[in-house]
């Protein structure tokens, strides 16, 4: 899947995506069960929780 | 040296002291990494800030040259130009506020023009209004007051010159803010 057709199907900009890949930008909870629904996964295997930031 | 100058003094380092904190505790964002031959594409939001704000400082430009190459007082006097300042500061207010009123529509639309991170820039955008402001009335008392120090009273068009001004900065200022919030995150 590329990075915009993940930003349509959850509804932001591919450069959200790209933030978010790179870790420069936290999702909100909404924003990130959207995109472990897409992947049919659950959010914590998506996402890791970064202490320090 | 007058106190309403050292007032202003005060309020500058104050200011630079606030600006010199919030610089030195800002949170750095991990550098961006792309693809070579690759930017970062712009958000439709951050496109439409852009051009505002290059739209926007044009008649803001002419207005100011306007009132500067006649003179603070004369322009007021003569009804072309004053109606032609006007004019370019509406057109200029219009322009710079586009951004914020558009947020608001495509924020109902749902078109996935808008998105939370641009949500959240905009949110953060008007941190740095106030202070903008702030520095461009001590710009306008420093002015005035050594203008017209001992004279007789201050001529009533400033007032429609300081709120034009902080009107417009506040809308630059916002929209600065945007750009930069683009920038950091």
């Amino acid at each position: 899947m590329t990075q915009q057709g993940l930003a349509e199907r959850v509804g932001c900009t591919r450069q959200t995506i790209i933030v978010l890949e790179q870790g420069r930008y936290v999702p909100s909870l909404a924003l990130a069960l959207r995109i472990a629904r897409t992947f049919d996964r659950r959010v914590e295997e998506v996402f890791e929780l970064v202490e320090d930031r | 040296m007058s106190v309403i100058l050292w007032s202003v003094l005060a309020l500058g380092l104050v200011f630079v002291a606030v600006v010199a904190a919030a610089y030195l505790g800002r949170s750095v964002a991990p550098p961006l990494v792309m693809p070579a031959g690759e930017t970062l594409p712009t958000s439709p939001f951050q496109r439409l800030v852009r051009w505002s704000l290059a739209l926007g400082l044009l008649p803001m430009a002419a207005a100011v040259g306007l009132v500067a190459w006649f003179g603070p007082i004369d322009y007021s006097e003569d009804d072309a130009v004053r109606l032609a300042v006007t004019l370019l500061l509406l057109g200029s207010l219009v322009v710079l506020a586009a951004p914020t009123l558009l947020a608001g529509v495509w924020a109902t639309r749902d078109e996935g023009k808008l998105d939370e991170r641009d949500r959240a820039i905009l949110a953060r955008a008007p941190a740095g209004q106030a202070a903008a402001m702030l520095v461009v009335l001590a710009v306008w008392v420093i002015a005035l007051q050594e203008s017209y120090r001992g004279g007789p009273g201050i001529p009533t068009v400033f007032l429609n010159l300081i709120f034009w001004s902080c009107l417009l900065v506040s809308l630059l200022a916002s929209n600065a803010g945007i750009l930069i919030g683009y920038r950091r995150t």
